[in-house]
């Protein structure tokens, strides 16, 4: 008996790093899971390497493009028959830059991929969950949605907007068997870390190691975190048990954000 | 296999409410627990109620003594061999009232139940802990914890004191296997609601139903949180996959608080 059988899951950016965990975790506990990613081929790859039979779909699809937001929410409705759980996990940086070099291209690029992302699948996802009077909306923000890194200004304006979002969409659906919640978690060495997280470390004049261990120095644990730290969180807040949590931004960072 | 098998617990005010939940949930995951309270009869009364035979255990405390409270601690070490995870549940007023009419007598009885018991049992239970690095410390905090009423500067200030505490101890032990998390639930409608809030309405010039409406309309799922809600963080916070979650204040108020 699962904690989540019988409900149906979509999790953007869900081939590797959170999403991948989320999903896994998703599907121990019972329930069936969309997972979303740019590339085909790694979505070929998941479904092979997690092994969940009928109850794992993958459906391609770059989510910096509203109509693919919009398609992959109603594709897993259309897939699975309804949507419960909507994990808006993918997002990114790149091209770290001082504010004053910012370059348009990846200010948007980044604004889409962070804020319009979870906003595109949100307001199509609750289409579907207002009606059922069930739902869970997860958005996968970061402790760069309450504190700064310099040379980032895409990346930490965006979750913070992502946590302000989060808020308001709470509490216009807080009395309909919805919740809409944030987790903020510290770094992890995932594979958009390593590729957009030596790009920062390179504006920032540090080798990547320094700042990796930058991100995990101001922390209680002083170590960085893992996925799994992500997923067991998301879990908690899937559930029937998590009905009372919502418009929450909840630090995943071993003890690194004080508020 | 129960998510907490081979766990010893202690949980202070767990005969009723809150606590009581955190019990349950912990026994059902396979965990031993000693159940406190100030009232023997009570606490004969849960363990018959619960009827987890021998992985069930009553020590009579009352938290606003301090030597109380660490021999709680360490009678827990006593009867079930070590100690895993302590939630420090205890809290409450003896009454409300502005601070130019606060009474010593009513602050400084609030400040032993709320913060120096939460200290009295942190400090103790990490003499055990850190020899054997590893556990989990839960205080039990409030959304009042970050927000404020009039004529609750004892609950508010204890509250957020205790949030504080949690954080530095947090920090001190984050790279000793201990976790140290507060809980901010928002109202739950538990045997102290009803035996303090009464007297607080009547202070605050309102009815009971009143004052029950003034902490849940600010929530978005506009109504009150329940204990189940509570215990299920708790569980969470407790496992060994909770390794990287420190320092945070988990809020579980249904989005009362916006930080």
């Amino acid at each position: 008996m699962g904690e989540l059988d019988g409900r149906v899951a979509c999790v953007t950016g869900g081939t590797r790093g959170i999403g991948r965990a989320i999903a896994e975790a998703f599907l121990a506990e019972g329930a069936k899971v969309v997972i979303n990613g740019r590339s085909p081929e790694k979505g070929e790859q998941a479904i092979s390497e997690i092994e969940a039979g009928e109850n794992l779909h993958f459906i391609s699809g770059d989510v910096t493009d509203q109509a693919v937001c919009e398609g992959l929410v109603d594709q897993t409705v259309e897939h699975f028959g309804k949507i419960d759980i909507m994990v808006n996990n993918a997002g990114g940086g790149g091209d770290a830059a001082p504010l004053v070099d910012m370059s348009d291209e990846i200010w948007n690029f980044v604004l889409n991929w962070n804020l319009n992302h979870p906003m595109w699948c949100m307001r199509r996802a609750l289409k579907y969950m207002i009606p059922q009077e069930w739902g869970r909306i997860i958005n996968i923000s970061s402790m760069y949605g309450k504190t700064v890194i310099p040379t980032n200004s895409h990346y930490v304006t965006t979750k913070h907007g992502l946590n302000g979002l989060t808020k308001v969409v709470a509490h216009e659906v807080g009395a309909m068997g919805i919740t809409v919640n944030a987790l903020c978690p510290g770094g992890i060495l995932t594979d958009v870390m390593n590729t957009d997280g030596r790009v920062a470390a390179e504006a920032l004049g540090m080798e990547f190691q320094e700042f990796l261990d930058m991100m995990a120095a101001p922390s209680a644990i002083k170590r960085l975190n893992e996925v799994e730290d992500v997923s067991l969180v998301a879990v908690l807040l899937a559930s029937e048990a998590g009905a009372g949590i919502s418009g929450s931004l909840i630090n995943v960072d071993g003890g690194q954000v004080p508020y | 296999m129960g998510k907490l098998e081979g766990k010893v617990a202690v949980i202070t005010a767990s005969t009723r409410s809150i606590g009581r939940a955190i019990a349950e949930i912990y026994l059902s995951e396979g965990a031993k627990v000693v159940v406190s309270g100030r009232s023997a009869e009570k606490g004969e009364q849960a363990l018959a109620e619960m009827d987890a035979g021998e992985n069930a255990h009553f020590i009579a405390c009352d938290a606003v003594n301090q030597s109380e409270v660490e021999a709680l601690i360490d009678g827990t070490v006593e009867h079930f061999g070590k100690l895993d995870i302590v939630v420090l549940n205890a809290g409450g007023i003896m009454g409300a009232a502005p601070v130019a009419e606060m009474t010593d007598e009513v602050w400084n009885h609030a400040l032993d139940i709320n913060l120096n018991h939460t200290f009295w049992g942190m400090r103790k239970a990490l003499a055990h802990m850190i020899p054997q690095e590893s556990g989990r410390i839960i205080a039990m905090s409030s959304m009042e914890g970050k927000l404020a009423k009039a004529t609750l500067s004892n609950y508010t200030s204890n509250k957020h004191a205790i949030n504080g505490l949690v954080k530095v101890a947090a920090h001190e032990v984050g790279t000793l296997g201990i976790t140290v998390n507060a809980i901010l639930p928002g109202l739950v409608l538990t045997d102290m609601f009803y035996e303090s809030m009464p007297a607080t309405a009547e202070t605050m010039g309102v009815t009971l139903e009143e004052a029950a409406d003034m902490f849940t309309q600010p929530a978005a799922i506009k109504r009150p949180n329940t204990v189940e809600e509570v215990a299920a963080v708790a569980l969470m916070l407790s496992r060994d996959e909770a390794r990287n979650i420190t320092g945070c204040l988990f809020p579980v108020d249904g989005g009362t608080m916006p930080y």
